[in-house]
């Protein structure tokens, strides 16, 4: 690295005012601290997905219940049943599309329930034993754009 | 520096070389910038070998919290391992009839003893219930359920379902 003479310094000799900054031991710190942030460095990006059960607790809830409870139910067949409790009693049913979970198809039958009953924040997920966990997250993940709380069910 | 070379010339010429590393610095600054911007402080979350974790969207707020895994071999808590398991599944002997297991609900108690124990010595600690769980993708909801119904008995009733999260 080098610079020009500098203006404004008058010397009566012609010395070079051409320098050079050694940088080396800057790269060799660099060097140091890149080798370590990359060797203890997390690339996995982990987020956080919330979730209550509807079974035990220390105390009951003071909270006003929702006109319908929602319930949400993984059959083995990869058919999905919402039932509906309260002021109305109904089972929408969601079966398997190309042998697949109808996510889609949970998510438009749910968007349907909160236009019918606004008050309706929560639902119920259950499932059968062998379900396996990432399917049950990715209805919690569906559920969760239309009714936020989630709560596990089935104990 | 001394004359190195054994070649013979006919001019004195300078043979000191200086290496360009402007560049390289210039190279080695970004990368630290990038590292230490995404180099994550507090409480960090890796999943434990072998384990697959669920894609979803979720929030990547971090929780300082009890920490359970669920992997093929075994239940940790707070990285230590308390229930074997077997593809997946608890010992018959050690669910109970309401799906609690006894050696995880023990090892859940203990670490309950401890909060309580500290917020009473502490009054700027409260008793916490959040738990942080860990679950590979692969766990069926049967195991799923006794390691939840083992926190609930214990107080913890706040679930902090680990993801990676995805598009």
């Amino acid at each position: 690295m080098s610079a020009g003479t500098l203006p404004g310094l008058g010397g009566k000799g012609q010395q070079s005012q051409d320098f050079e900054l050694n940088i080396t031991s800057i790269i060799d710190t660099f060097t140091v601290l890149i080798t370590f942030m990359l060797a203890s460095a997390s690339f996995l990006s982990i987020g956080l997905l919330d979730a209550g059960i509807t079974a035990g607790g220390e105390s009951a809830s003071a909270a006003q219940p929702p006109s319908v409870n929602v319930e949400i139910s993984l059959a083995k067949d990869q058919g999905i049943i919402v039932k509906l409790t309260g002021k109305v009693t109904q089972t929408l049913t969601v079966p398997a599309k190309d042998g697949k979970w109808d996510f889609d198809g949970l998510s438009h039958n749910l968007a349907g329930v909160k236009s019918r009953f606004t008050d309706v924040t929560s639902a119920t997920l259950v499932a059968e034993n062998t379900i396996e966990y990432k399917e049950i997250i990715r209805a919690m993940e569906m559920t969760r754009k239309t009714l936020p709380y989630v709560l596990l069910g089935g104990f | 520096m001394a004359r190195l070379s054994p070649f013979k010339g006919k001019h004195h010429q300078s043979e000191e070389m200086a290496l360009q590393i402007t560049s390289m610095a210039d190279i080695f600054v970004i990368i630290l910038v990038f590292l230490l911007k995404s180099y994550a402080t507090g409480a960090t979350v890796s999943p434990a070998a072998g384990m697959t974790l669920p894609q979803a969207q979720a929030g990547d707020q971090s929780v300082e919290a009890v920490k359970v895994e669920v992997t093929r071999d075994a239940v940790q808590v707070d990285g230590l391992p308390v229930v074997k398991l077997k593809d997946f599944a608890f010992e018959a002997t050690d669910v109970q009839q309401n799906g609690v297991s006894t050696a995880l609900s023990k090892a859940l108690e203990l670490q309950r003893k401890r909060q309580v124990q500290i917020a009473q010595a502490n009054s700027s600690v409260k008793v916490d219930a959040r738990i942080l769980v860990m679950s590979d993708q692969k766990t069926p909801y049967s195991t799923l359920k006794s390691v939840l119904a083992s926190a609930a008995t214990n107080g913890y009733t706040d679930f902090k379902l680990a993801v990676v999260r995805g598009d």
